[in-house]
């Protein structure tokens, strides 16, 4: 039995919909990895050591991918940060058998580590790999074991992990507010970028940033064939 | 009596009370894991604090807000438990040591207190380790903020604290306790307003 309190707040009012993306200007990123520490920061990812990447492990949810641009001598480093590209149409999602990725109503591909069994379809499934396994119980050095953010849990073994765009800095910032301006605040690897190569905002919303990114004659999507739609897309300038 | 009898007899009776006692033990643990103990053996109880610290004084006596004492919890995920310095400001400068009290244990229980804050020879100087009463797993994020906005009172949750010696847990607060009310009150069920 609920015993309905008097409520202060109209809540049959529903804050609009909001659907968070990002645009990434890759002709502004200089692959320094700050977004990559500030992620692992943020997000209690587990600190990986390098027989992780000899197995093929790693745990990570943003990365910088290097590749090169023309002929020697005149090759170029490019780089590209990819994450979870949070897929309106997202391969991983129909294979989960436990219902436990989805896509919600904020533009948002959630997954909800309390649900995960661990079958690791979602990540076969994924073309950008984006999603990190826990294959084993995570660890800390003794001395880190307190910059842990109270606001994330920490995952377990066996449970399948990836990019949040940080919802819960977008908790914080929405929780009984109907209106948040643009810019107010970033997910980790936004906030830490030296060049402003990553925008964080809502797409739904024509006065902001991202949507401006988002429209720009550069935008283009990664692996756009899939029709994956994603709320991620990237800039780059075509030169010939 | 026929010493085959009494075998028929007994045989069947002990294998009927074992079932009952594993019947009973399932029962208990199932309802456990359901919402919470029973009320029998003192498993609803709550747990025994440092010092025996009275709501039903503070509050109903001293007449204190619970807000005076859980600062942050209109404001933050965790309503947070005052720290001792705060005890203090009746306890020591405001001279109430308990000598007046009519129960016996009052002045031993508040001289724990300033003990914790200034250190004696049994203890040093420090916070007093209360036990926590109310729990969620680590996969949930509670946050008090929203509920103490949208005028969720205390004892909606923690039911009727102020008139409780020692605080124990009412309401059983598992997942379907607070998706029930968040529909019937039209606030989020999305599974990322809790789990995070
Ligand atoms: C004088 C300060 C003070 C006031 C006023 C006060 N509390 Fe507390 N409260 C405490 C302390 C200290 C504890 C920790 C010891 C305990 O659990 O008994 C506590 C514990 C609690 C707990 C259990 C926390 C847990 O561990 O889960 C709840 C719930 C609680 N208080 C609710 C209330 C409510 C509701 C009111 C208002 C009616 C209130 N308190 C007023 C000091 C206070
Ligand atoms: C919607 C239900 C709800 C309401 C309303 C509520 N609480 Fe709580 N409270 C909880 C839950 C659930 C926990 C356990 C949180 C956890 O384990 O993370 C808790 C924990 C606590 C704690 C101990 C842990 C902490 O957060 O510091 C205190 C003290 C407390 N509540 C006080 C209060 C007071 C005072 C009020 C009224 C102003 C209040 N609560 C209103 C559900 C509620
Ligand atoms: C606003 C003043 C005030 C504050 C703040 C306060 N108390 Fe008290 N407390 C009292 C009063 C009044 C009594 C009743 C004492 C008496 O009758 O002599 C009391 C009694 C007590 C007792 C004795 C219990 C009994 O059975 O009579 C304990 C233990 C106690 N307080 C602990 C605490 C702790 C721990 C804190 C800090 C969380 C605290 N108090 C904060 C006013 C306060
Ligand atoms: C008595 C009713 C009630 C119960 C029980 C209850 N809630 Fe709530 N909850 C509310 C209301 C009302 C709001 C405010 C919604 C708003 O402001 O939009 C809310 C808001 C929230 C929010 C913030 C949502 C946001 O906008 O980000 C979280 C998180 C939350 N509740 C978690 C819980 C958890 C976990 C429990 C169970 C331990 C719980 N609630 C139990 C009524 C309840
Ligand atoms: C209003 C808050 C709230 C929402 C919304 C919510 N949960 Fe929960 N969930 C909880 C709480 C609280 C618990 C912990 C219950 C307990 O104490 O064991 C929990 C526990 C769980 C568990 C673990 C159960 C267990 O026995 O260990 C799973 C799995 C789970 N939730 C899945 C989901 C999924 C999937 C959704 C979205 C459809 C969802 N939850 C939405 C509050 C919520």
């Amino acid at each position: 039995m609920v015993t309905t309190p008097d409520l202060d707040r109209d809540l049959t009012k529903r804050p609009r919909e909001r659907s968070w993306g990002m645009v990434v200007d890759l002709d502004r990123c200089t692959g320094c990895q700050a977004c990559v520490i500030a992620c692992v920061a943020e997000n209690n990812i587990p600190i990986n050591d390098e027989s992780h990447y000899h197995e093929g492990r790693v745990m990570s949810w943003i990365r910088v991918e290097r590749y090169w641009e023309g002929e020697f001598p005149n090759v170029k480093a490019r780089f590209i940060p990819l994450m979870c590209q949070h897929c309106e149409n997202a391969p991983c999602e129909p294979v989960c058998p436990v219902y436990a990725t989805y896509h919600n109503n904020e533009g948002l591909n959630v997954q909800v580590y309390n649900r995960c069994v661990g079958t690791r379809y979602c990540a076969n499934n994924c073309p950008y790999h984006a999603r990190s396994f826990n294959y084993w119980e995570p660890v800390w050095p003794e001395d880190l074991r307190h910059q842990l953010n109270p606001d994330v849990t920490v995952r377990s073994r066996g449970v399948m992990e990836k990019c949040t765009m940080c919802v819960q800095r977008i908790r914080r910032a929405t929780r009984g507010r109907d209106d948040v301006p643009d810019g107010e605040f970033a997910p980790a690897c936004v906030q830490a970028c030296p060049t402003q190569t990553l925008t964080f905002g809502d797409l739904n919303d024509k006065s902001s940033r991202v949507y401006e990114l988002s429209h720009d004659e550069r935008n283009y999507t990664v692996l756009k064939s899939l029709g994956t739609a994603p709320n991620v897309t990237y800039l780059k300038k075509v030169e010939d | 009596m026929n010493p085959n009898l009494a075998i028929k007899i007994a045989v069947p009776l002990v294998g009927l009370s074992v079932a009952l006692v594993a019947l009973a033990v399932g029962w208990f643990f199932i309802s456990a894991w359901w919402s919470q103990p029973p009320a029998i053996l003192g498993f609803s109880e709550g747990p025994e604090q440092p010092v025996a610290f009275p709501h039903t004084v503070h509050v109903q006596q001293a007449g204190l807000d619970c807000q005076f004492c859980h600062r942050t919890v209109s404001t933050d995920e965790a309503a947070t438990i005052p720290a001792v310095e705060q005890c203090l400001f009746c306890h020591d400068f405001g001279k109430i040591d308990g000598t007046l009290s009519s129960e016996p244990h009052a002045a031993a229980e508040i001289q724990k207190v300033r003990d914790a804050f200034y250190g004696s020879e049994s203890r040093d100087a420090g916070a007093i380790d209360w036990a926590r009463v109310h729990r969620l797993p680590d996969h949930v994020q509670f946050v008090h903020q929203p509920h103490i906005a949208a005028g969720v009172s205390c004892s909606t949750c923690h039911g009727d604290v102020a008139s409780m010696e020692v605080v124990q847990q009412v309401r059983n607060l598992k997942m379907r306790d607070c998706v029930d009310c968040h529909r019937e009150l039209n606030a989020p069920t999305d599974c990322v307003t809790c789990h995070y």
